[in-house]
Order: structure tokens, then C-alpha cells, then sequence
């Protein structure tokens, strides 16, 4: 059941409706149940991945919870315990915790691991075999069935469990409660990545109707769909066409136009998804973490990924950053390049490494292909660019007396930042990193002839399509601009009933009469989706 | 401890007067990187043994949330 489709309508309207009318007592249950037939829609027998990762986390969780608690209470009986005798009964407790949490993360990231790299890895395995020992014999692919969501779901239990080990909160009791915060329907298809001290008591709290939350989530899937299916839809088989045919002689415009227009269907799949899953929550006056802070207007690389699928840039910050660079490891690391080769290496080292293992990781996430890894690695490279010649910019900033916080200088940053992320896009669009590098330069091909009527005829997308997508990218940048001062919906929502019924009867219309889509035409499904 | 504090969080940002400021992390005046900076000095300097669930922004936001930290920790 894709979210852009008349049977999701359907069915939150029925999930909402439930919501409401049962006692609130129940309504956590409403949730539950709805959660599960979402999931199993979607995935049928392939739920049983979600159950594997619900009861595995839930039980060692609690098991580690349980020790945490032992651990406390033990230490306030012995009040007369020394300093030393502390550390020794924390470590003694510790080291069950820890092989616990090892296993639970081993056996989830392991499955997420297998599901996503198992075929890599015989296609290597099978060429390098060729290779060296010239075997012909090839070990076949393996059919894999993606569950839905499985790198959302997985993220999000292992953040919880580890919580647990930090023992930043106690371990759910109530394994259908926890259950619940895993599966929560609108975000488990391609999240955001929600923390379980921020969203389960959300979850389980008992809610009033109000038709505010009603109005202003609906306005959100609005938005959203008008994002999904009016750009993201039209746009996509227009950039498809571009990479598929960049060899016929098209000149270097086309190919950046396509960069460009992959830019905007990226940020509008996913951020348009997102907006449907907020927006569902919102009717249920249930707060989901942000994924998106308008991240086209940022002005560096790194305030690009603090705005950009936020969530999984702060799992990634907490649970991998933080905990490598300061670990005795790279600290002594660092301790060792300090006396070995100055101050000044010395203090990068767990700032770096551990910032090219976690790009490393991020680029794997996004796909078993070299090219993300080289995508992960071009990022590290351009954050590690930008931090280390920020002394010569502001030299430069100062000597030519430049206004930092000026529209001009702004905007050349905002520009140069966005440029920087849709040229990296390629290894996205591309077959592999050769490929994306060979489009690159393709760029600068001459541009001498670029013609619509070209693109009209050859490039999957119609003249009232190119029309419709531009007026729709503007209104888009309009809206982002707007939200500036916080969400536009809220401001429509203060404006009188008749303009709210004007401005939303609007959007509606044109999400219905421009929205990429027929009779008995199904969306394509979500690109983040698919992680 | 405080003088200390102060000492190690100019080393990553001069320009910011800390007697004032409390809201290093929120108002983005330190991103991850000076955090981490800050925390590997907090380490050497002090005895103490920081851990990442503790590296959130209520206990970086200012010197005086720092020296709570530190504190705490060395209490524990």
C-alpha cells in the first residue's frame, strides 16, 4: 500500500476515525493493530523480520535493564564502598550488559547487513575467485526480498537498545507497547528515525480530538503529495531519459539541467514522503521528529547534513561519531600523533577518522555499490575541505571586507552548497563512480545546442509537463521560503475559515488536476523507501 | 575548575565570552567538532571518564553546565 494511493487514504481515514471514537485507554492498541496490517500489506510474510527484531531488542533490552537496576540498587545498599570497589562492581555488571547488547546489535545489524550486502558480496567473491584461481564456477545470487523499511526499523531499535545500555532511560515493560514503537505505521516506510524517550510517550499518552490537528495534518499530506506527485513523478522519467541517452551527443546543458531536476526529485520524494508520514501523525496529535529543515538553504556542506534527513544524521552522530572519537582508542590515538607530529594532527585524528567511518557507513547505507562508498567518501573529503580552509576564507572574508551576513555573499553560499550536493547526486543517477566522474565532465561539453523542442521530443517530459514542474519549483521555493518563520500551514490556520477553505481547496485542486498520474495509475514507490 | 573550563573552550572558539553565553550548543556556536574538541580536553585535564550518551546539549551549553558535568561525573 503506497502511501499516494486512494487505499492509504482510505485506511487512515479509518485508522484516525478508530483513534478517536475508541476509549483512550485503547487507543494505543488502535495503533498497534493498524501498524501491523500497514506492515503486512505491504510486506506479507516478510513481517516476520519485524517480529524478529521486536522480540530480539525487546528481550535484551529488558535483560539489560534489569542488570542496569541490580547494578544501582547494589551500590546504594554497599554505602561504604569505595571508589575503586565502585568502578570494579560497575565493570563486573557492565561486562553482561555489554555482551548482551553485542548480541542483540549483531543479530539486527547482521540480518539488515545480510539482507543488503549478501549478493555483493557473492559478486565479489565470485569475480575475485575467477581472478586469482581462474574458477569459472560461480556461486549464484541469492533472492532477496527487501522487508519494507528493515534499515528505518533496525536504525531505530538499536538507538533504543543502546539507550538502555547507557542507561539513559529504562527498557520498555510492555512488549506490544514497544512493539508499537517500532512498527508506527506513517514512519516506518522511510522514517524519520524517531528516539524512544521522544516518541513513546507520544504514542501512549491518551489523546483529545481537536480538529485543529486534523486541518493541519491534512494540509501537511497535502503539501507533501503536491512535492511526490506533482514534481518528484514528473520530473523523474526526464532524468532517467538524460542519463540513459547522455551518450548520444546531447550537449553539456542537458546533462546539468538533469542534475538539477534530480536535485529537486530527490528532495521532493523524500521530503514530500516524509511530509505524508508527519502529517498522518499530526492527525493523530502525535509529535514525530523532523527529517528536513529546508536544507537547499544552507550555506556549507555540514549545515546541509544537519538539515537533510536530520534524523539519521544525528543516529549516525550519536551512536557512531561521539562514542569513536572519544574512545580510548582514538584518544590515544590522538595522543600519540600530538607527540609524534604536533599538536595540530594530533587534535584532528578523532575528529576524522572517526567522521570517515561514519561517511564510510553512510555511504553503504545508501547502497551495496562502490559508487555510494565513493559518494560517502566525496562528502568526508568536501566537509573535511570546508572546515580545514575556513581560516583562509575568513582571511579572505576580512581583507576584502565582505558582508558574511550580507544577501549577496549568503546567497553565493546557499548556491555553491546546493551546486556542491546536486553534482554528487551523479554517483546517485549514475551506473557506477566511472560513470558518475564521466557524466561530470560531460557538463562542459559545448552548449551551443540545447533546444526545448529537443528535450520536448526525446526526453520523456512535454512542454505543459516542463511548464507545470518550473511554476511548481517556484512555488516550492516560495513556500520554503516562507517557512522561515515556521511552518506556512499554521499561519493558513490562523487566517479566517473561509480563506483556510480557499487556499487548501487550492492546493487540493492542484495536486488532483497537475499531480503526475491517471486513471488506474499507481506512483512509483518512494526512493528512501527501498533502504 | 571553572578558570580551567573556560581556558580549554577558548582554545576552540576565542571570540565567544563564556561568562555570558549559555546556549553554546542550541544558539550553534559549537558544532560537533568543537564539542568533541572541548570533550577530549575535559578528559585529559580532568579525571574524569565522559561517555557519548553524556555529550548532549543541556550539559554543553554553558561553562556552568560543563563544570555540573564534570562534577557529577567525578562524584559517580
Amino acid at each position: 500500500m503506497s502511501f499516494v494511493s486512494l487505499a492509504f487514504a482510505l485506511f487512515v481515514t479509518i485508522v484516525v476515525s478508530l483513534f478517536y471514537i475508541v476509549p483512550k485507554k485503547y487507543q494505543w492498541i488502535v495503533l498497534l493493530v493498524a501498524s501491523y496490517v500497514f506492515y503486512f500489506i505491504c510486506s506479507e510474510k516478510l513481517i516476520i523480520y519485524l517480529l524478529v527484531t521486536t522480540i530480539t531488542v525487546f528481550l535484551c533490552a529488558k535483560f539489560i535493564s534489569k542488570s542496569v537496576k541490580a547494578q544501582k540498587d547494589y551500590i546504594k545498599a554497599n554505602k561504604d564502598l569505595s571508589k575503586e570497589e565502585k568502578k570494579q562492581i560497575k565493570a563486573t555488571f557492565k561486562k553482561k550488559q555489554r555482551w548482551l547488547l553485542l548480541l542483540c546489535v549483531f543479530i539486527n545489524i547482521g540480518i539488515l547487513a545480510y539482507l543488503k550486502y549478501i549478493n555483493w558480496g557473492i559478486a565479489y567473491f565470485n569475480y575475485y575467485r575467477l581472478m586469482w584461481f581462474g574458477i569459472v564456477d560461480f556461486v549464484n545470487p541469492v533472492t532477496i526480498l527487501m522487508p519494507l523499511g528493515i534499515s528505518f526499523y533496525t536504525f531505530q531499535s538499536v538507538g533504543y537498545i543502546i539507550d538502555v545500555y547507557n542507561g539513559k532511560y529504562e527498557a520498555e515493560e510492555n512488549i506490544f507497547k514497544y512493539a508499537l514503537y517500532v512498527s508506527f505505521f506513517p514512519q516506518i516506510i522511510q522514517g524519520p528515525i524517531s528516539r524512544f524517550n521522544e516518541l513513546a510517550p507520544e504514542l501512549y499518552k491518551e489523546k483529545t480530538f481537536n480538529i485543529y490537528n486534523i486541518k493541519s495534518g491534512f494540509i501537511r499530506i497535502l503539501f507533501g503529495l503536491f512535492k511526490k506527485l506533482v514534481i518528484a513523478e514528473r520530473v523523474s522519467p526526464f532524468v532517467s531519459s538524460v542519463m540513459n541517452f547522455k551518450d548520444y551527443g546531447y550537449d553539456g546543458f542537458y546533462i546539468l539541467l538533469a542534475v538539477f531536476m534530480y536535485s529537486m526529485q530527490i528532495y521532493c520524494d523524500f521530503s514530500g514522503g516524509i511530509d505524508v508520514a508527519l502529517g498522518v501523525a499530526e492527525m493523530l496529535d502525535i509529535k514525530v521528529a523532523e527529517n528536513f529543515e529546508r536544507p537547499f538553504f544552507s550555506k556549507s556542506i555540514a549545515e546541509y547534513w544537519r538539515r537533510w534527513h536530520i534524523t539519521l544524521g544525528t543516529w549516525f552522530k550519536d551512536y557512531i561519531f561521539y562514542p569513536l572519537s572519544i574512545s580510548k582508542t582514538f584518544l590515544n590515538i590522538s595522543k600519540w600523533l600530538k607527540k609524534h607530529f604536533g599538536d595540530e594532527i594530533g587534535k584532528r585524528a578523532p575528529l576524522y577518522l572517526p567522521l570517515l567511518i561514519v561517511w564510510t557507513t553512510t555511504g553503504m547505507w545508501h547502497g551495496s555499490e562502490s559508487r555510494f562508498v565513493v559518494w560517502g567518501l566525496m562528502n568526508f573529503v568536501l566537509i573535511i575541505l570546508g572546515t580545514e580552509f575556513e581560516p583562509v576564507s575568513e582571511k579572505l572574508i576580512n581583507k576584502f571586507n565582505i558582508k558574511v551576513n550580507g544577501f549577496w555573499f549568503k546567497s553565493y553560499r546557499i548556491v555553491k552548497t546546493f551546486w556542491l550536493m546536486s553534482f554528487l547526486r551523479l554517483f546517485d543517477i549514475s551506473k557506477d563512480a566511472k560513470d558518475a566522474f564521466r557524466c561530470f565532465s560531460m557538463i562542459f561539453r559545448p552548449w551551443n545546442n540545447f533546444n526545448m523542442a529537443s528535450v520536448y521530443e526525446n526526453l520523456s517530459i512535454s512542454h505543459d509537463d516542463f511548464i507545470v514542474v518550473v511554476i511548481a519549483i517556484i512555488a516550492l521555493f516560495i513556500a520554503d521560503l516562507m517557512a522561515r518563520r515556521g511552518p506556512v500551514r499554521k499561519r493558513v490556520l490562523e487566517k479566517n475559515t473561509f480563506v483556510q477553505w480557499v487556499l487548501v481547496s487550492a492546493l487540493f485542486t492542484v495536486v488532483i488536476v497537475f499531480g503526475s498520474y491517471g486513471l488506474g495509475y499507481e506512483a512509483s514507490s518512494f526512493i528512501y523507501g527501498n533502504f | 575548575m571553572r578558570e580551567e573550563i573556560i581556558e580549554i573552550l577558548q582554545s576552540v572558539h576565542p571570540e565567544v565570552d563564556y561568562e555570558v553565553e549559555d546556549k553554546l550548543i542550541d544558539n550553534r556556536i559549537f558544532d560537533s567538532f568543537d564539542v568533541v574538541s572541548v570533550v577530549s580536553e575535559l578528559i585529559d585535564n580532568f579525571d574524569v571518564e565522559i561517555t557519548a550518551e553524556t555529550m548532549i546539549p543541556e550539559n554543553f551549553n554553558s561553562v556552568d553546565a560543563i563544570m555540573n558535568l564534570i562534577k557529577r561525573l567525578e562524584e559517580e
